[in-house]
Order: structure tokens, then C-alpha cells, then sequence
């Protein structure tokens, strides 16, 4: 899959902007501040309709203006997208897809597959567990779009539940909060289907991020081991999840909150076998994070016959001049990368450049 | 903001369901603009709603009498009920024409996010209906998402005692969506194959 060019109007730092972008590696070059990451960005946003960095649109429409415009074409092995994106500061965006409009995030990402790995990765392998869930669910959705709405409607079963348990005002021994059985039929449902997903999402790559941090980390710079670790477990799933609520159902009403379920899921990221978080030095748990990534884009390839576009954002930040050259080297095969260096003297052999100095791209 | 009049109107109707401010604004001024006939008019049926509008005292749907058509029609078998959220639940299943009971509208379903408890709905009310009239089948045709789930858990656990037969909407229906937006013969289905619970 390959983003053939990108327009940006009043997107970030950049007032109007156009590039053409070839099939292979594109090195994004210039000093920090000057708009890389937010090149980088746009044509993440283009393709799946979010942004890696922020959950609200506000901040990607340049201060002072209204609107921001993305326009782009990706040609994918069967077909060409025109996508056309209008982030509004505030009220709906609209987006078009070869002129007619989507109404859905997925309709687009099921058509147009990119992964994006940046420093903020970080947080993956040394933040608390809840980043490593929600890389699960970013994994699984990557996969499978039409997914999209599992990990939403376990979290509102999840509030549901809780506020239920905790507006309560019965006593311990006589029994729960009524309706409290009707939740939990809900929540077992939900929490099946989002334990099933991320195990699934996980099992696609876990050997892949392996492999990717050994060829990362070179011989004797040890291994990655990941597992996930699911808050229930057991065949079928459902029964053991009905189990696990049954023997903590006392221990629910006292606590007056949910204390079992997805919610509760971690991934076990082991390095050189040690609990990555905590032990894992800067470059380690960075080369676990870009690791995980690639490991993804490797899923999704399998998963739908093609490479899917690959941003690195800065990759070569936590990394040691030996795991550069590491990482540069295989990047010719896995279709059209684009990375950020903050100078021209990083700019991998072979790559075309794209020079980016306060909001404008000099195409080289 | 805006003077007087016109920021009042915005102001009441964006204190409707679904209307957010700019919505409100836009009907505001559309209102102002147009005709006064056509002011008077929709003024003349929202106070006509609000005082004629009843509740069937039966079945909780919105009636012109005491009793609702429904419930007032000797040709609907009083021993199969089927129950709903809202009135709009209940016009569009009787769309589908596949029910040939009565209803029963619950006014909403369990959200412990907003506030709505099983006291709030007319749960009891139900219950009372099953046992005087000899009720054989009671239909939940809650909505299929959430909250519409949980209560229709919560009414079965209530009705199990009962022993009357308890059936849930086949699946089918867009999950997470509303009753209102599927189609007669998506509905019609879901309702023909509608299983135990
Ligand atoms: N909505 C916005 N409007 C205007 N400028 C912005 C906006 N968002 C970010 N910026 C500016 O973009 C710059 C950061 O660009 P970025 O791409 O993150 O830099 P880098 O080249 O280091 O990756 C900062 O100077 C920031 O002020
Ligand atoms: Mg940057
Ligand atoms: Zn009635």
C-alpha cells in the first residue's frame, strides 16, 4: 500500500503543503519544532482518521484557523482511494472517500491499513498496564476495523456496571444491587468478545516482535519475550468468566466496583528475562516498542496480503548507532516507510528526502 | 447570544433531546422567518399535545383516552405481551404487523449512568398485568443494545417466578442499535424468531 501524495491546508504548523511520495523509504529530515512529526501525521490521520498523538481534533487545526483539509490518494494492490478529510474545530468532520462520503472510521481503515511507531511508544513498555491495553485494542482494530466498536462497549458496560455497584445502597449480606444480573450477562458477553479479540491480536504478534527485536538488538543483545495476560481465562470462556464474577461477587459489593475482566488484562513484555517496565534499560524497552510495531505492520501484511504503510516517527531517537544501522537495513523490504531524523546526516542510503524547516517541505 | 424573544425559543429548545445550540439556533430562526400562521400552528399543537395527550392507564403508551386503541380492541389477544421501552418502540413493531397481543411500555430501560433504576420504569405495572389477565407470553422487545439487554434480563428474572413463557427478540436486528431505525421486515423477523430466554 503506498500514499502516492498528501495535502495539507492549515493542518498543524502548516498553512498549505503538498508532497509526492514514492513506493520505498522517505527520510522526513529537519531540526526539532519544524513539523516533521506532524508531516508524519497527516498522513497517518488521512489513512485511519485518527491521530496517534492526540484523542481530541482540536489541536490539529493550525491556531487560527477553522478548518483543517486533508487530501491524499493511496493505491492499494486492487484500487486507488481519493480520500479528502475536513477536520473542523469544532462540529463534525466530513470525509470522502473517491467523492462519496463515509460516515464510519472503519469503512475507511478496511480499505486503507497504516501503522505508526513513534517515541510516544515509550509508554507502551514502561507505562502501566492500561497503555499496553490499549495497544492490544489498537492491534486488533489495525487487523479487524469492523472490530472497532468492541473495547467502546465493554467500557460502557464496564461504567454501567460499576456505577451500579457503587450507587447502591443494600448492605453487604443482602445480596447485590437488583438488575446487577442483567449487567453481568452484558458484561461477560462483551468481555468474551474483547478477551477473544486481544488474544487473537497478540497470538498474530507475539513471534513476530520476538524476532524483530533480536534483528534490532543484533547477536547477544538478548530477547522479547510476550504473553498476554488476561484477567480470565479458560474454555469455554464464558463460563469461566461467569465463574470468576460468582467467587469475587462478595468481595465486588464490599470494594462497590468490578474486579474482574479485560479491564483488569496486562501483556507481559519480558526483556532478557526481566519485567521489561522496570528493568529494561532506555534503548531496550525502546527497541521493544519499535519492536511491537513492526511487529504489527508484520501482522497486517499477513493479515491482508500487503504491506501496510509504515511511520516511524523518530525511530533512531533511543537507539544506539550500531541498532540504527540495524533497523535502516531492513527497512527496504517492508514497502513504503516513512521516517523522521532530525538531520540530513541520519538519512538512511537509498532513501528519498523530504526536507521540512517551519511549516514547509522542500522536496528533494 | 442574542435579545430577548429569540434567545428564549433557542434557549427552550435546546433543552430538548437531541437538539444541541446550533441546532436550536437553527430552528429558532427558521421559526422567526416564517410565516405567523405557521408559528401559531406549531404553538396550537405542542400545548394540544401537552393537554391531550394521555398515557393508556393499561399499557403506558401514548393514548388519546384513557385506554390506548390497542388496549380498547377486543380482537388483541390479552394473553401475549409485548414489551417496550417507548411508545416509538411500540409504532414501529406494530409497522411489522406481526404482533397480534397488546404492549407494554416500560418508559425507558435501566441506565445506572443516568440515573434510571427498575423503580423508575413500570415494571411492577407489568407484573400486576401477568397475573390478573392470565398472560401466557410475555415478548422483550427492548432495544438491542446495552442497557435494553440488561433490562430485558432484569424483567425475565422477575417474570421467572411467574412461570409465564418469557421470549427476547431474535438477534439479527443491528446490534447496539434502536428498535426504530430497523426496517418492517427486519423487525417482522426478529420477532417471528424470537427464542426462550
Ligand atoms: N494546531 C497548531 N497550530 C499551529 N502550530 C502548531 C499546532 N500544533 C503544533 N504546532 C507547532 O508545530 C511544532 C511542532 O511540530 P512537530 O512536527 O511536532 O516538530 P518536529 O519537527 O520536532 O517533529 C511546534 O512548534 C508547535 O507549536
Ligand atoms: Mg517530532
Ligand atoms: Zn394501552
Amino acid at each position: 500500500m503506498q500514499l502516492v501524495w498528501l495535502e495539507a491546508r492549515d493542518f498543524r504548523n502548516y498553512r498549505e503543503v503538498r508532497v509526492e511520495l514514492g513506493a520505498g523509504l522517505t527520510a522526513v529530515a529537519g531540526a526539532n519544532g519544524q513539523g516533521k512529526t506532524n508531516l508524519l501525521e497527516a498522513m497517518y490521520y488521512l489513512c485511519s482518521l485518527v491521530s496517534p498523538r492526540v484523542s481530541s481534533d482540536l489541536p490539529l487545526v493550525r491556531a487560527g484557523a477553522d478548518v483543517a483539509i486533508l487530501r491524499g490518494e493511496v493505491a492499494t494492490s486492487g484500487s486507488r482511494l481519493l480520500i479528502e478529510v475536513e477536520i473542523r474545530a469544532s462540529g463534525q468532520n466530513r470525509v470522502q472517500v473517491n467523492r462519496s462520503s463515509v460516515r464510519r472510521k472503519r469503512d475507511l481503515r478496511r480499505q486503507a491499513r497504516a501503522v505508526f511507531s513513534s517515541p510516544d511508544d515509550l509508554a507502551i513498555v514502561l507505562g502501566d498496564p492500561g497503555e499496553r491495553r490499549r495497544f492490544m485494542d489498537e492491534a486488533f482494530v489495525a487487523n479487524w476495523p469492523a472490530k472497532d466498536g468492541a473495547a467502546p462497549a465493554y467500557e460502557r458496560t464496564l461504567r454501567q456496571r460499576n456505577r451500579l455497584l457503587k450507587d447502591w445502597e443494600g448492605q453487604v449480606g443482602s445480596g447485590g444491587p437488583p438488575g446487577l444480573e442483567g449487567w453481568d450477562a452484558e458484561l461477560i458477553t462483551n468481555g468474551v468478545a474483547l478477551t477473544e479479540l486481544r488474544a487473537e491480536a497478540v497470538e498474530r504478534i507475539r513471534e513476530r516482535a520476538a524476532s524483530e527485536f533480536e534483528a534490532l538488538a543484533g547477536p547477544g543483545g538478548g530477547t522479547l519475550l510476550v504473553a498476554y495476560q488476561a484477567s480470565v481465562s479458560g474454555d469455554p470462556l464464558a463460563d469461566a468468566f461467569a465463574a470468576a464474577l460468582d467467587s469475587r461477587r462478595a468481595d465486588e459489593l464490599i470494594r462497590r466496583t468490578t474486579l474482574v475482566g479485560p479491564h483488569r488484562d496486562d501483556l507481559g513484555l519480558v526483556v532478557q528475562d526481566l519485567a521489561a517496565r522496570g528493568f529494561a534499560s532506555h534503548g531496550e524497552a525502546w527497541g521493544a516498542a519499535v519492536a511491537l510495531k513492526l511487529a504489527l505492520a508484520g501482522a497486517l501484511a499477513n493479515e491482508i496480503g500487503q504491506d501496510p504503510m509504515l511511520f516511524l516517527d523518530d525511530p533512531f531517537s533511543g537507539l544506539d548507532p550500531a541498532r540504527r544501522e540495524r533497523l535502516a537495513g531492513g527497512l527496504a523490504e517492508r514497502g513504503q516507510v516513512i521516517m523522521s531524523v532530525p538531520d540530513l546526516a541520519q538519512v538512511p542510503p537509498g532513501a528519498a528526502v523530504l526536507g521540512v524547516e517551519g511549516g514547509s517541505v522542500a522536496q528533494e | 447570544m442574542f435579545e430577548g424573544p429569540i434567545q428564549d425559543l433557542i434557549d427552550e429548545l435546546s433543552r430538548l433531546p437531541g437538539i444541541g445550540p446550533k441546532s436550536a439556533q437553527r430552528l429558532a430562526f427558521y421559526i422567526v422567518k416564517a410565516p405567523a400562521e405557521d408559528a401559531r400552528r406549531l404553538s396550537e399543537a405542542l400545548v394540544a399535545a401537552k393537554d391531550k395527550v394521555r398515557f393508556c392507564t393499561e399499557c403506558f403508551a401514548v393514548s388519546e383516552g384513557d385506554r390506548c386503541r390497542i388496549c380498547r380492541d377486543p380482537g388483541r389477544d390479552p394473553t401475549v405481551i409485548c414489551v417496550v421501552e417507548e411508545s416509538k418502540d411500540q409504532a414501529a413493531i406494530e409497522k411489522a404487523g406481526v404482533i397480534k397481543g397488546r404492549y407494554h411500555v416500560l418508559g425507558g430501560a435501566i441506565s445506572p449512568l443516568e440515573g434510571i433504576g427498575p423503580d423508575d420504569l413500570r415494571v411492577q405495572e407489568l407484573l400486576d398485568r401477568v397475573q390478573r389477565d392470565g398472560v401466557q407470553e410475555v415478548i422483550l422487545a427492548t432495544n438491542p443494545n446495552l442497557e435494553g439487554n440488561a433490562t430485558a434480563m432484569f424483567v425475565a428474572a422477575l417474570l421467572r417466578p411467574s412461570g409465564v413463557r418469557v421470549t427476547r427478540l431474535a438477534s439479527g436486528l443491528p446490534v447496539g442499535g434502536d428498535l426504530e431505525y430497523a426496517d418492517e421486515v427486519t423487525l417482522g423477523q426478529a420477532l417471528e424468531g424470537r427464542r426462550e430466554m
